[in-house]
């Protein structure tokens, strides 16, 4: 099987962040990147099927400036047979995310399976994974917490709002977004971190894909960082008295009740 | 000269001779086929010391006092018997030569200590199998060795005492009065009314049945566990001189590497293989091991005899040096829940009388387990992620390594103008840094060195995690990046002196970091406390009234020999110090050690409620402690018994800080 898995590089999860000087986006300076957790489950996914089919190949894909090579390392020492990097600028949106992807991907081998995380970290946006099946119009099976594979299909269990659990089954190709659960990411062994230097990863440009910034249909405006958490308030008094206390800040001044 | 007797001598010693003799080139070879390296040959002078210290003068042994004396008994007299055996033997070879030439006097006295030494070993072998048999300690398990051992170690006296009785009986002897227990034995006998030709054929038959055991000993030794007659000498010899110790560096560089850690008992080096030889069973190792008094599934003992049953089972592959057929080290018997149950507490090190060192192979094979396997506590990967992005265990930014000093007259290495007029860099260590309980010891401590005048600062955003949990978790390729980070930094600006309140940076700066480049003069806070006390700088009043103990830390005891410069920083503050049953070098661990502090633990009992348990016992009001994570381990000890509201864990500069006026 041919299996493709699209990752992002976010920020460290324990990042201050902070907005660059004309605040249309973030500073990226000092920033720690780490491969999106989500993402982490659909590469464990996707060497996980590589090792139910051990004839398939496993790429990894990540669109985004030089950097996001280091992201696409990690995936390869954790396994992954190689490499393809889309340049795309810090600020692309999920439609030229998931038009590059598609593109480059028309011009490799097949597409059989297709792994993304359910969502970044970073925006939260959740769009991706079914932007890229629309743009190839295969299958997008989101929120997935269990799959079992055979040549040509998939049957997964696909988490619902408020816990209820579906269970669908597709033909292949498809795209399907992980969701925590799914399985434990492996941590790469040494032996194989030394091997993930030399595999390739292959380099693709907007251009080489016929494609240009204008193609992008969302621009960044302007970033605003959220205002600083309020000091806690310790309520005093009997209990009775604590609690008409609260009624009253939660109805005259939050305003919730 | 030669007759039948002596042919027949030649013939059974010659034979068993060279049984043995192969099987001890079997053991050589094998530990030569080693492929770990392991260089044990400077300081002669201080090996050759420690060699006749504790192999002649029996130090390690007599650690235990009883036991100890009943194998010192059999050991001087096994080195004054084997004089006697050894006339023997050249007098059956060659009738008529004896030891007398070296002078009646001599040799006089030289029988009656073996006379004397003779009936000792017997009574010690008494009391061996009175502690074997009845005493039955839980740490000595009965096995069939030990028993044939005694009993044969008996058989050899008796033989010797009779053979002398009935040779003082058939030819009365000129020196038949420097043998007294023999004379008196023969007196005893002399009711069987025995002719002088018959007793002297007696003592004769009593001298084979001696020799005769003696070369089946010789046989036997080098299968048995009492190989350690052979091996512990040499094992005594290539210790590692001192109690500090650093883990030994793997050359990442070395692009022939191929295997990182133990997998196969052949990656082991040959010293390891010497320590297996050397391994008495005697069970001292397990009685003192946290992990196996809380019911885990690691016995240092077990361990060792693990590791040379796996070894004498690849016997063929390894003497055949055909490395890809020896079997793995982790079997059904060696789990790895055994390799991770080990809080690297070295009590087993400091207890063994033979100097085996446990702890080296249980960490070479984490190793294996993390780097080449990626098998480990799945809890661990979340911190090697944490210090791989954010340079700290635990899961906070690096940007806010400062924080907990923000409001502290606390100058930072790049704020400092010249930083060769400071005394001491501080380290601050990731729980300094991040862990809310352990930054107000960090900010009791600025404290003090602000009052006692003390020039110091700190890395900053600029320090990073030593390394220490990496390395202890057999993470050795994490630990390296870290190590050599930090090198960089303190050698960009020329530090010199470095201390910290943390015994496993501690641990790591002073004993580790010299492989990387990094030699500082690194000292504990409880040692600069300590000599500020001494010196005059501050002046504690001694005034605290509670109760108060104080838990040895692993990494500043056993692994660095500091007892007691935190018993002085305590005692110059509180009246009434107490010691729990476990302290000094015979302390009990935390559980923090080795790792540990990062994994669960699921099996057992828990070391820490175990190690409060002792600490409550001496009915103390507070427990001080010089290490964050023992001060962790305790406080939730005290949470799990509910004594979190009556007895407090302080840090001993935070016990000082109080005692200050200002
Ligand atoms: S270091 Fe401590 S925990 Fe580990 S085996 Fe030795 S005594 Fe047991
Ligand atoms: S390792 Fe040392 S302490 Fe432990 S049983 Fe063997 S000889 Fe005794």
């Amino acid at each position: 099987m041919n299996i493709y898995v699209c990752i992002k590089q976010v920020p460290d999860t324990e990042t201050k962040i902070k907005l660059n000087s004309d605040q249309t986006w973030i500073d990226t300076s000092g920033i720690k990147w780490i491969v999106s957790p989500y993402d982490e489950f659909a590469i464990e996914e996707g060497l996980k099927v590589k090792a139910q089919f051990p004839e398939s190949k496993v790429t990894i894909v990540s669109a985004g400036p030089d950097r996001v090579v280091d992201a696409i390392r990690t995936g390869l020492a954790m396994g992954a047979d190689t490499g393809l990097h889309i340049e795309l600028p810090e600020t692309a949106d999920h439609f030229i995310t998931a038009q590059a992807i598609s593109k480059a991907l028309q011009k490799e081998e097949k597409v059989d399976l297709l792994f993304c995380g359910k969502e970044a970290i970073d925006d939260g946006a959740a769009q991706t994974a079914q932007l890229i099946a629309a743009a190839m119009d295969i299958p997008a099976l989101t929120v997935i917490l269990e799959a079992q594979y055979t040549e040509n299909s998939v049957q997964v269990k696909r988490e619902v709002e408020g816990g209820t659990i579906e269970v669908l089954e597709s033909s292949l190709p498809a795209v399907i977004a992980a969701q925590k659960g799914l399985n434990e990411p492996r941590y790469a062994s040494l032996p194989n971190i030394m091997k993930a230097k030399k595999k390739e990863v292959k380099k693709v440009s907007l251009a080489d894909l016929g494609m240009s910034e204008s193609d992008q249909k969302v621009k960044l405006k302007n970033f605003e960082l959220p205002a600083p958490k309020a000091a806690g308030r310790k309520l005093d008094g009997t209990p009775a008295e604590m609690a008409a206390e609260l009624v009253k800040i939660l109805h005259e001044e939050v305003k919730v009740i | 000269m030669f007759n039948f007797e002596s042919l027949l001598f030649l013939i059974i010693a010659g034979a068993a001779f060279t049984y043995a003799g192969i099987q001890l080139k079997n053991l050589f070879l094998l530990a030569k086929a080693h492929q770990g390296t392991e260089k044990r040959c400077d300081r002669l002078g201080e090996r050759i010391t420690l060699t006749v210290l504790n192999v002649l003068g029996q130090k390690a042994v007599l650690q235990k006092k009883w036991i100890g004396i009943l194998h010192a008994t059999i050991f001087w007299g096994f080195l004054l018997i084997t004089i006697g055996t050894l006339e023997q033997f050249l007098s059956t070879l060659i009738p008529g030569v004896s030891f007398e030439f070296l002078g009646k006097t001599f040799y006089s006295g030289l029988l009656w200590t073996q006379d004397l030494f003779t009936v000792l070993v017997f009574l010690a072998v008494l009391g061996g199998a009175y502690r074997r048999l009845i005493v039955k300690p839980a740490y000595v398990t009965l096995n069939k060795d030990a028993n044939f051992i005694l009993l044969f170690t008996g058989l050899l006296m008796i033989s010797i005492l009779l053979m002398n009785a009935f040779h003082i009986m058939g030819a009365h002897p000129w020196y038949e009065n420097s043998l007294p227990f023999s004379a008196s034995l023969s007196e005893g006998l002399l009711f069987l009314n025995l002719d002088p030709h018959t007793a002297l054929l007696l003592g004769k038959t009593f001298k084979w049945v001696h020799m005769l055991i003696v070369l089946g000993f010789g046989m036997y030794i080098p299968s048995s566990k009492h190989l350690h007659v052979l091996a512990a000498g040499p094992n005594t010899f290539f210790q590692t001189i001192g109690r500090s110790k650093g883990m030994k560096p793997i050359d990442f560089e070395d692009e022939t590497l191929e295997q990182y850690g133990t997998a196969k008992v052949t990656d082991l080096s040959w010293k390891d293989a010497l320590d297996y030889y050397s391994c008495t069973e005697c069970g001292r190792c397990q009685e003192v091991c946290p992990a196996w008094n809380t019911e885990k599934p690691l016995s240092p003992k077990k361990l060792i005899s693990d590791l040379k049953y796996n070894l004498f089972r690849n016997k063929e592959a390894v003497l055949k040096k055909d490395y890809e057929a020896v079997s793995d080290v982790i079997d059904h018997e060696l789990t790895s829940d055994v390799i991770w149950s080990c809080t690297s507490c070295r009590a087993c090190e400091i207890a063994c009388p033979v100097f085996i060192e446990h702890t080296d192979k249980i960490y070479d094979i984490r190793r294996d387990l993390v780097m080449m396997k990626s098998e480990f506590p799945s809890e661990v990967q979340t911190v090697f992620k944490n210090m791989e992005t954010n340079a700290t265990p635990w899961a906070f930014s690096a940007d806010d390594r400062d924080a907990w000093c923000e409001d502290l007259p606390v100058k930072k290495m790049n704020e400092v103008s010249s930083p060769e007029e400071l005394d001491y860099l501080l380290w601050v260590g990731c729980a300094g840094a991040y862990d809310d309980r352990n930054k107000k010891v960090l900010r009791s401590f600025t404290r003090i060195l602000n009052k006692a005048d003390v020039k110091f600062a700190i890395l900053g955003k600029e320090e990073q995690c030593t390394g220490d949990p990496a390395r202890r978790i057999g993470n050795e390729y994490l630990f390296q990046t870290l190590a050599t980070a930090n090198v960089e930094t303190l050698n960009r600006y020329s530090v010199k002196k470095v201390v910290t309140a943390c015994p496993h940076c501690f641990n790591t700066l002073k004993n580790e970091y010299g492989d990387f480049g990094g030699n500082y003069e690194v000292i504990h806070h409880t040692q600069l406390m300590a000599d500020l006390i001494q010196s005059g700088k501050i002046k504690p009043s001694q005034s605290l009234e509670q109760k108060i103990t104080y838990h040895d830390s692993c990494y500043l005891g056993r692994w660095n020999d500091e007892y007691s410069a935190p018993r002085k920083v305590l005692e110059s503050v509180a009246k009434k110090p107490v010691e729990m049953k476990a302290h000094h070098d015979q302390s009990m661990c935390c559980g923090a050690g080795g790792g540990r502090m990062w994994m669960e633990e699921t099996l057992g009992k828990r070391i820490n409620v175990t190690r409060t348990e002792q600490a409550l016992e001496t009915g103390a009001s507070v427990v001080a402690s010089g290490c964050p994570f023992c001060m962790t381990m305790i406080s939730d000890g005290l949470k799990t018994k509910d004594h979190q509201d009556t007895v407090l864990v302080k840090d001993l500069a935070e016990i000082l800080d109080d005692s200050l006026t200002d």
